[in-house]
């Protein structure tokens, strides 16, 4: 198999890795500016889940010293060359941000203003890159010739939804740790209610990454891939499929998010919260992988 | 320089498999490595058609299909190997532009600038590049292009002893298979078929069939793996920018209005 562990783990990571930065610039944008925590949050930590998954790709690679001939070509036909650019990007212009909330709040609170501001244009900048790249993770595996991954244009749809969905979880859980390591008052907690509505937010995203899923596998039907779908339902994959991707990742972090629903994010409720988000990270995981390795099956 | 391409005509083929083992050994590419489970090698396994498939170190192979033709058993047999499409998938997704088209037509992987990605071995739509862990690089035919600059005939066409492989003027060959193919129809075998004219903009190794592509295993409109690109992209940013965001629209706007109506409580 041409693309086995690294490859999948690396999709599930820079997947999780922006869409986190996107859930947590559209939350903040959408809920007001006072919103702090959650975009620093989601850069920081997705940036090295990021990087974790480039280094991984780079031992991959059948030449690994010489990677760097990625870094001489920008072509727009080719997926993986248009998503080295994308996450080069998004790493260089996260680390910036990251510099400048940090001379921000602790350096140089005299030219805060300039700063935030100049915080707050790249943070525009990333959103989009963000978008590109959790595109990237479906489309690097759409534009091929294996069936499973190219008879149908919602892979990266399913990507897409996995990677928002994945990110949420994983800035919950994030926020989580972050609120017990640190003493009321601190400026990096985020409060409860915010974990409630990520939770819900998260619940419709999942809802939506079922109904893509459930259309990628009627697509797969009409086009005829029926071999490739009967080895995730029905093949030597279909345990995962079926435990992995639609009971982890999907049916029960959605069954777990709607019992927790308009309660507040404490107790039992938070437990609840937390189990829903770790059952969507290994769900994205083991969905990226029967995919990945799907496919090429 | 005009256009090169190598002509296949299974209807001279004997399936000799002189050009598998000419192509190795002008190559110096290794065997398959048997792997032997129970006391059988487990690779090199089955009828007459060894190895089962193309790899990294088997650039071409005959294979071999058994058809039933009104009551009367066919013994096909075909080329598998590089089919040098104009319209190559392998170079489009090539992320370090190490393949390319030659002047004459044939594709190339430049195996100093490869960095063994393996995206071309997903994209092929003729499976036909491999990663060799090994030399960590994609490897896959090369038309011989080492012995055609020096004036020879690459190592298959050599070595082929009933001339069913040509190589010559991609023009010429076209009139050639047409020829051959009006022929055969001409014999009552109605469903022959020149592969290559068109299919993918044209491949620069043309096939000679008595019957249908999809008798002797060959995909009848094979695809360009980016023929979609820009499909797939609109798939992925369109989902994260509007669906996957309403949710967020909805939640935290409330969420602001809430605290707004409240006062201003922050």
């Amino acid at each position: 198999m041409t693309w086995s562990a690294p490859i999948w783990i690396y999709l599930w990571l820079a997947g999780m890795a922006g869409g986190a930065y996107l859930a947590a610039f559209l939350g903040s944008r959408f809920a007001g500016r006072e919103q702090k925590p959650l975009l620093p949050m989601a850069t920081i930590v997705g940036i090295p889940l990021a990087v974790v998954g480039v280094l991984l790709l780079v031992v991959d690679l059948g030449s690994p010293i010489e990677f760097w001939h990625l870094f001489t070509q920008f072509k727009f036909l080719s997926p993986m060359s248009m998503g080295t650019w994308i996450l080069l990007a998004w790493v260089f212009i996260g680390v910036i941000m990251v510099v400048l909330w940090w001379f921000d709040s602790r350096v140089a609170p005299e030219a805060s203003a300039s700063m935030k501001k100049l915080a707050g244009y790249l943070s525009w900048v990333n959103v989009f890159l963000a978008v590109g790249l959790i595109a990237y993770t479906g489309v690097l595996l759409a534009v091929s010739s294996e069936s499973l991954w190219a008879s149908t244009l919602l892979l990266p749809a399913l990507f897409v939804a996995s990677a928002v969905s994945t990110g949420v979880a994983m800035l919950i859980v994030s926020a989580v740790v972050v609120n017990r390591a640190t003493s009321e008052g601190s400026s990096l907690r985020v409060d409860r209610e915010t974990i409630a509505l990520m939770a819900e937010a998260d619940a419709i995203v999942i809802a939506i990454e079922l109904v893509v899923l459930i259309g990628f596998v009627i697509w797969l039907v009409v086009s005829g891939a029926t071999d490739a779908l009967g080895i995730l339902a029905a093949g030597s994959l279909a345990a995962p499929f079926w435990v992995g991707v639609v009971l982890l990742a999907l049916l029960i972090p959605l069954a777990l998010d709607m019992a927790a629903r308009g309660k507040a994010a404490e107790g039992g409720t938070l437990r609840t919260i937390v189990t829903s988000s770790l059952s969507v990270i290994v769900g994205g995981l083991i969905l990226r992988w029967v995919i990945t390795i799907g496919g090429q099956m | 320089m005009a256009e090169k391409a190598f002509l296949y005509d299974a209807t001279r083929c004997t399936a000799c498999r002189g050009c598998q083992a000419a192509c190795k050994q002008w190559n110096e590419n290794d065997e398959e490595i048997p792997t032997v489970e129970n006391g059988v090698d487990a690779v090199n396994t089955g009828s007459y058609e060894n190895p089962p498939s193309l790899s990294a170190t088997t650039w071409v192979k005959m294979k071999f299909t058994e058809v039933d033709r009104n009551g009367r058993l066919s013994w096909l047999f075909t080329r598998q190997a590089c089919m040098h499409c104009a319209n190559a998938s392998c170079e489009n997704v090539c992320p370090t532009g190490a393949i390319s088209h030659m002047e004459d037509g044939f594709v190339l992987i430049d195996q100093e600038w490869c960095i063994g990605c393996g995206y071309c071995v997903q994209a092929c739509p003729y499976s036909v590049p491999h990663k060799d862990e090994h030399a960590g690089t994609a490897r896959k035919c090369t038309s011989c292009v080492d012995r055609r600059t020096s004036g020879h005939e690459p190592a298959c066409i050599k070595a082929c002893p009933p001339g069913a492989l040509r190589y010559d003027d991609r023009s010429k060959l076209l009139a050639q298979g047409q020829q051959r193919v009006r022929e055969l129809k001409a014999a009552g075998m109605s469903n022959a078929y020149l592969y290559g004219e068109t299919e993918l903009g044209g491949l620069n190794v043309l096939y000679v069939l008595d019957d249908s592509p999809e008798v002797y295993g060959l995909p009848e409109t094979p695809q360009l793996a980016t023929k979609n690109a820009v499909g797939q992209w609109l798939s992925g940013i369109l989902t994260a920018g509007l669906i996957t965001a309403l949710p967020f629209w909805f939640l935290f706007k409330r969420k602001r209005e809430l605290e707004t109506s409240q006062g201003g409580a922050r």
